[in-house]
């Protein structure tokens, strides 16, 4: 099977290269008046002295279930490449200009298969970056590690880590957001009685689980574990019995339409309770223009936040400019991701893809657009992980998403509801 | 202990009144045309949606917008039968069930193209208040949309026993030859019965808007329910689809509260089929 596959994509890369090079030379050939030395010298460029751009490959789903964030992260991956651009290039590589090329995943597992293939085969490319869900970037990985190309990526889930040596993680694991979420109910009061519901899915399952195991390390205690079948039409019961519970926070692994539902419900049943949503869709503007008002005071993890130091201020004000909305999690960690990859394509001073994996896995920086994460350093281990990665407790403060949590990224003190 | 039981009556009970809607639409065509009509959860969410583009495009009330969305689904259903559903009436079953079902298919699509897979909500004044009396809450938006689905229904009942059409159409559901005989024009009857089953599942699609947002799929969910509901209540009748939504939404409540949050369905399909064994025409009585 695995065999198959590669041979697959080595035809299909003969294939293309031929296809392309037959291309460029008929276009030479017209362009020249037919001169017979063109194949050889199809490969240069026409452009003389200027450095050869640097091409920078995004996969995004701009269309399908995911297009909204994909859309959204498309334009922060122009935004960043402007800025590298106008502050002059890669300057190791003659100020070469970063260019990004843009593919649509379309939502879908298989089609990110075949589009990071044809992307990698089709693009001279040193980077990749990628494509927001978690299932989705695990495939695209695969084929960026055969291919040989470095892929860097926000994404949570913690196979990402596994078994690779071209895909690098600089923001938070998935492991790590359920013991942020869990410190962060400590926050609200001495002694935090948590009631834990969560979708019946893969998703919530797992980050349940994850919750579960590490309460008792944190001094936590989880007074209701409940898992709840997906797309409901009716929260009531539910908050019903958190209600019984007696809990003082609680936790919700859900999807945005069963997290609005249980949002407004535990408002009409008037139950004071912190109540933290986790990450995914609860971070992104249009959960606040979806639930509004009521979005007030709830809090979540991201692995990156807008307000955690001034360079993503700045980022974000630019961001905002262009779109109409504040830089979300995913999209504003993609902007110090292309930073990362231009500090590395500067100190290897090369496009080469396996020279910008070697340069990334020295990557060290604590300063610049490069460092906006949280905890502000960026440093990779052997596993592609930022060793310094972890999240920022976030609430929706005023319309505004604030860091609240820990007290290093926090601009805004945690509201009490 | 029991406010905790009186609490998940009224919360069964309140959003058993929608599952009402959509379930008597359905079995109101089956009832007299004799067609299963897959499609009825679409039309739910196309009347979600009207009422979404009103609130969000010109600031109406949903429940404002269901004097649009009602005649705007009924003449949906005329069309639908008169153009679609009439070709295919004949004595083989199967192109009526793969032409609701093939309708469905192409509503969800459309819609997914059309306003792609977000959730879309609207805010009211009343969409997040409740009635408190003592420890049981009541939330506004859903005691709004149960009392307008029963109103809803009890009209519904008048029309059928006391106007002319009402009884043709009670008639034609009897016995579609006789009524034939008798002078009546079965497909006017046809189309006022799909008009006002999905007059109703557009009614419902308004109702659901100041609390549940809506989303291509967001049809799919209720659909099933209306389904259980209409074989619970018997095939056709109108009264036992109502009775039976109402218990299920009691039934599926309690099974949140006393069983798991991800099984309230077992306690529903668990009392469709002990009906089913003990009573197999439905709780409704004798079949047809």
């Amino acid at each position: 099977m695995t065999k198959d596959r590669t041979d697959s994509v080595s035809q299909k890369t003969g294939l293309a290269q031929t296809l392309s090079k037959r291309r460029g030379r008929r276009e030479f050939l017209i362009k020249t008046g037919g001169m017979l030395a063109a194949g050889a010298f199809g490969a240069v460029p026409l452009r003389g002295w200027a450095a050869e751009p640097v091409n920078i490959g995004a996969l995004y789903p701009t269309t399908g279930s995911m297009a909204q964030i994909g859309v959204g992260c498309v334009a922060a991956a122009k935004l960043a490449v402007e800025m590298v651009n106008d502050a002059g290039g890669i300057k190791s590589l003659g100020g070469a200009k970063l260019n990004l090329v843009i593919s649509d995943v379309q939502s879908d597992t298989t089609v990110t298969r075949t589009e990071t293939d044809r992307l990698i085969t089709g693009n001279k490319l040193s980077a990749i970056h990628g494509c927001f869900a978690s299932a989705l970037t695990l495939i695209a990985s695969e084929v960026a590690e055969r291919a040989k190309v470095p892929l860097i990526t926000g994404s949570s889930s913690d196979q990402l880590n596994k078994g690779r040596t071209y895909t690098f993680t600089p923001f938070a694991r998935a492991s790590q957001f359920a013991q942020a979420q869990l410190q962060m109910s400590k926050l609200v009061g001495d002694k935090p009685k948590v009631a834990v519901i969560f979708e019946n899915t893969a998703f919530g399952t797992s980050t349940s689980n994850g919750l579960k195991e590490l309460a008792p390390a944190e001094g936590v205690e989880i007074v209701m574990f409940e898992p709840y079948s997906a797309g409901f039409t009716d929260a009531s019961p539910l908050i019903n019995k958190v209600k019984a519970s007696g809990a003082n926070a609680l936790f919700s692994v859900s999807y945005l339409n069963d997290l609005i539902l249980i949002v407004r419900t535990v408002k009409q049943v008037g139950l004071n309770i912190a109540i933290n949503g986790g990450s995914g869709g609860f971070v992104i503007p249009d959960f606040y223009k979806n639930v509004g008002k009521l979005a007030e005071g709830l809090q979540g993890v991201a692995h990156w936040n807008h307000d955690m130091n001034p360079d993503c201020e700045k980022v974000n004000a630019e961001y905002k400019k262009r779109t109409g909305e504040f830089l979300f999690e995913y999209a504003g960690g993609l902007v110090a991701q292309t930073f990362m990859i231009a500090d590395a394509l500067e100190r290897a001073a090369s496009a080469d893809p396996q020279k910008v994996r070697e340069a990334l896995s020295t990557l060290d920086v604590s300063s610049g657009y490069a460092a906006m994460a949280p905890g502000g350093k960026v440093k990779f281990g052997p596993d592609g992980k930022n060793i310094y990665g972890r999240p920022v407790g976030v609430q929706w403060q005023n319309g505004d998403l604030a860091s609240v949590f820990p007290k290093e990224d926090a601009r805004a003190p945690l509201m009490k509801t | 202990m029991w406010e905790t039981v009186a609490q998940a009556v009224i919360n069964g009970l309140l959003i058993g009144g929608i599952y009402a809607l959509v379930s008597i639409g359905v079995t109101l065509i089956f009832g007299v045309v004799k067609i299963v009509n897959f499609a009825q959860g679409e039309f739910v969410m196309i009347g979600m949606y009207i009422s979404f583009f009103l609130a969000n495009q010109f600031g109406v009330d949903p429940l404002v917008s269901l004097v649009v969305t009602m005649p705007v689904l009924f003449v949906i259903g005329v069309l639908v039968q008169h153009f679609l559903i009439r070709r295919v009436l004949g004595p083989n079953d199967m192109p009526q069930i793969f032409l609701t079902f093939a309708l469905s298919l192409l509503l969800l699509n459309l819609a997914l193209m059309l306003f792609s897979a977000n959730y879309r909500t609207v805010h009211t004044s009343y969409s997040d208040e409740a009635f408190h009396l003592g420890g049981l809450y009541i939330p506004v938006a859903k005691l709004i949309a149960f009392v307008v689905a029963m109103i809803l229904s009890g009209a519904l009942w008048v029309f059928l026993h006391t106007t002319d059409l009402g009884k043709a159409m009670r008639a034609a559901a009897q016995n579609r030859d006789v009524a034939t005989l008798m002078g009546i024009n079965p497909n006017r009857v046809f189309c006022v019965a799909l008009g006002i089953a999905l007059a109703l599942a557009g009614a419902a699609g308004s109702l659901l808007m100041p609390f549940y947002s809506a989303y291509p799929f967001v049809g799919q969910v209720f659909v099933l329910m209306a389904f259980v509901a209409v074989v619970l209540g018997t095939l056709g009748n109108v009264i036992g689809a109502l009775v039976a939504s109402l218990m299920m939404g009691i039934a599926e409540s309690l099974g949140i509260q006393y069983i798991g949050a991800d099984s309230g369905l077992i306690v529903v399909f668990a009392m469709l089929l002990l009906t089913l064994a003990f009573k197999p025409t439905g709780l409704g009585g004798k079949a047809r």
